[in-house]
């Protein structure tokens, strides 16, 4: 049990993935074949004993609600829990507008309702396993206003583009928020994950409505580094934070790496998903297969090396597969050679016998395209 | 309840003697299956997919893993209103000695209550321990059509094995004429698959009958279709089609593995129109390395295979480790294969290792192996 319920924020405007933000939101993006970005915070909040879980959404939720259901799959208690599923505002003029504080404002009497004295913040599209009641017991022993979460990196140039950034004293005071213009190597990203009191949160976001329309919660964090005692805690293992289709494209291809992968799963901590109720995999005879992810329900008879395939996939004989990350059921035909491609849902590449991408820079093919 | 009026009953309290330590601990439909399943699994799932919405259980040898398996009736659908999976272990009744159910009929008999209170038209009498796809939705409209008091589920096999089975007899059309148990000179193939569809009225009358009948084994093949026929009640034989497999050795459990390993396999898991439902694992997808060699095989989620694997079924969260070679092998949940081991013809338990460099079972044994312990 843990005296915080939580809030899944949605992704920012900085979030943009080519192509497969056009279909869903971040959250419901397929991601290492068998989960969708949303079940890593969801399930750190499960196992972390966090019993009332509200996700907020906004733009196209259809495959996001689908996915939640009633959350019985994320071990939430199914009497004492609950998993709230909170809708942004349909008729913002701009996606300008949409942002967090919107959602939160227009949904107040759901966060007021809530019987819990302290909110844990999180973000879904970051990736990463950490334990919420610890960090809520940090927090609460410091007597800081607010908890924020950072992970130290050191290749900020090239990657982390328009995420926040913590400025940090030497004390883990958080001195302001800014954005990675790529300036600097090594830098604090933010986990855009904040431990605070219930009520500090209703008034931050009742002042950031009242200060500007366009800003999100960071924003009127950052105006309050100064007024309020905020801490940072650093998070250390593996961490993932999916803000364009490159990011995406990596940090799939990174848990190719089998330490890395068992840094993120944990047998004592289960992330949690939708089952599919598909069969094993089937590996015939002439199939060739390595350093791959692979979920269930695939028939595999080509050669698959350095990929990630999703759920209820097909790879004809024949067809050479490398370097792809290949969403659930996904049909690769006979004699087809596909080579740093990100595939999305049900597309069927067939009759095209070759499609090849650079190594930096994957291509994309469309959900339920024909090629 | 309600959609059509027919109420399963699944008898799983069998210990499947012959599966030898694999059902030491428990019953034999909660042995692993097809890389995920329990073969309980398939009826339980035949059922949710056939309109089938309350389900009894009888359990009896080792019942508790089964009891508490079977019980999650949302695994299967089983679990909305009207609709569920009761556990029926033998329990103490007022007024009646407690003892064990003394057979296949008295089962059924001990749980007429229960039965009764949900008052179903028709009663399907199932086996815990077969592996099978079946819509008994149309096995019911046979039964009707054919107005028939008891229908039976008959499988053709090979003339010359109808002697190891229950062979019905039918005549052209259908009906039942006589049941020969094992009979040395077969004068027909269809082979009952313990499969019935009873009239409840009807069946409840024989079996209230049989529970005092001290000449009685209560037994559905021994005493009440025999007793039925004899008192010239409508049976009629319901033929299967498809593959149909009871499990009842090692070796029979290793090959029903196996076939799944055949591209067009008749049992087709990856039909999306009849699935198999089973318990929902929480683990990463599979895992092959890039040292690893995987051939003809059917792998679970959570494996990490690192080494060889050619002809094998690896059920949820195997790991095997570099260099190791797996041919012609079931490795059940959780086993650990070491570095360099080698493993040939064998079914290796749940939660078994098999150290580094260790050799298991033999590529030219007759029998299949079953390790059931640590190997070092």
């Amino acid at each position: 049990m843990c005296n915080a319920f939580g809030i899944v924020n949605f992704e920012g405007l900085n979030v943009q993935i080519k192509g497969l933000t056009d279909y869903r939101p971040a959250g419901a993006i397929s991601f290492l074949g068998r989960y969708r970005l949303i079940d890593f915070p969801i399930s750190n909040l499960s196992n972390s004993g966090v019993n009332h879980i509200q996700v907020h959404i906004k733009n196209k939720p259809r495959s996001l609600i689908e996915h939640l259901g009633t959350g019985r799959h994320y071990n939430i208690n199914s009497k004492r829990g609950k998993l709230h599923i909170l809708p942004a505002r349909s008729d913002v003029e701009s996606d300008f507008y949409n942002h967090d504080i919107a959602c939160y404002m227009y949904n107040m009497h759901a966060i007021e309702q809530v019987n819990y004295p302290y909110v844990i913040l999180v973000p879904s599209h970051m990736i990463y396993r950490m334990d919420y009641a610890d960090l809520l017991e940090k927090h609460v022993e410091s007597g800081a206003d607010i908890t924020m979460v950072y992970q130290s990196v050191d290749n900020a140039k090239e990657a982390y583009m328009e995420c926040d950034v913590l400025n940090l004293n030497k004390q883990k005071g958080v001195l302001g928020i800014e954005k990675n213009r790529g300036n600097y190597k090594s830098r604090n990203i933010s986990l855009e994950t904040y431990v605070l009191a219930k009520d500090l949160f209703i008034d931050l976001v009742c002042k950031a409505a009242n200060t500007s329309s366009l800003y999100w919660f960071r924003d009127i964090i950052n105006d309050q580094c100064s007024e309020l005692d905020i801490r940072a805690v650093a998070h250390r293992g593996f961490f993932a934070c999916i803000n364009d289709f490159k990011s995406y494209f990596e940090a799939n291809m990174s848990l190719l790496d089998i330490d890395k992968a068992m840094d993120l799963f944990d047998d004592e901590w289960l992330m949690y998903t939708r089952t599919n109720d598909s069969c094993p995999t089937q590996y015939y005879p002439a199939s060739s297969v390595n350093n791959s992810f692979v979920s269930n329900g695939c028939t595999i008879e080509g050669s698959v090396e350095n990929c990630v395939i999703g759920r209820g996939c097909t790879v004809k004989k024949g067809s050479v597969v490398k370097n792809c990350v290949i969403s659930p059921g996904v049909t690769i035909g006979e004699d087809v050679h596909i080579e740093n491609v990100v595939v999305d849902k049900n597309a069927r590449i067939v009759r095209k016998k070759e499609l090849i991408g650079e190594a930096g820079n994957p291509l994309y093919v469309k959900r339920d395209d024909r090629i | 309840m309600r959609q059509n009026n027919m109420l399963a009953m699944i008898l799983a309290g069998g210990r499947g003697t012959r599966l030898e330590a694999l059902t030491k601990k428990i019953a034999k439909p909660a042995v692993y299956y097809g890389g995920k399943y329990r073969i309980i699994d398939f009826p339980l799932s035949n059922c949710a997919n056939s309109n089938i919405n309350v389900v009894g259980v009888l359990t009896q040898y080792e019942s508790v893993l089964l009891n508490s398996y079977a019980a999650a009736g949302s695994r299967w659908g089983l679990d909305a209103r009207d609709s569920g999976v009761y556990v029926l272990p033998p329990r103490e009744k007022d007024g009646a000695a407690f003892d064990v159910y003394r057979g296949t009929a008295d089962a059924i008999s001990q749980n007429i209550d229960f039965i009764d209170s949900h008052s179903p038209d028709y009663v399907l009498i199932l086996s815990g321990d077969h592996i099978y796809k079946m819509d008994y939705s149309k096995m019911l409209s046979y039964h009707r059509q054919s107005d028939a008091d008891a229908t039976i589920a008959v499988l053709p096999v090979p003339m010359k094995e109808a002697s190891r089975f229950g062979i019905m007899n039918t005549d052209e059309e259908g009906r039942i004429v006589e049941f020969e148990e094992k009979p040395k000179h077969p004068k027909s193939n269809l082979a009952s698959m313990g499969i019935y569809i009873f009239d409840w009225k009807q069946l409840r009358k024989m079996l209230v009958a049989d529970m005092d009948d001290p000449q009685s084994n209560h037994d559905f093949g021994k005493d009440i279709i025999p007793k039925m026929l004899e008192e010239g009640k409508r049976l009629f034989a319901y033929q299967f089609k498809g593959y149909w497999k009871d499990v009842g050795t090692i070796d029979s459990l290793w090959e029903a593995n196996m076939d799944l390993l055949n591209k067009n396999n008749e049992l087709d898991l990856n039909d999306s129109t009849w699935k198999i439902y089973t318990e929902d694992m929480a683990t990463v997808p599979q895992y092959i390395g890039k040292d690893a060699t995987v051939e003809n095989s059917y792998i679970n989620q959570g494996c990490i295979v690192n080494g060889n694997v050619k002809n094998s079924v690896l059920f949820t969260s195997v790991r095997v480790a570099k260099d190791a070679c797996i041919e012609d092998a079931v490795l059940m949940p959780n086993v650990v294969v070491g570095e360099g081991a080698v493993i040939h013809r064998a079914i290796i338990a749940q939660g078994v290792k098999i150290d580094p460099g260790a050799v298991v079972g033999d590529p030219n044994s007759e029998h299949i192996e079953l390790i059931s312990k640590r190997v070092r």
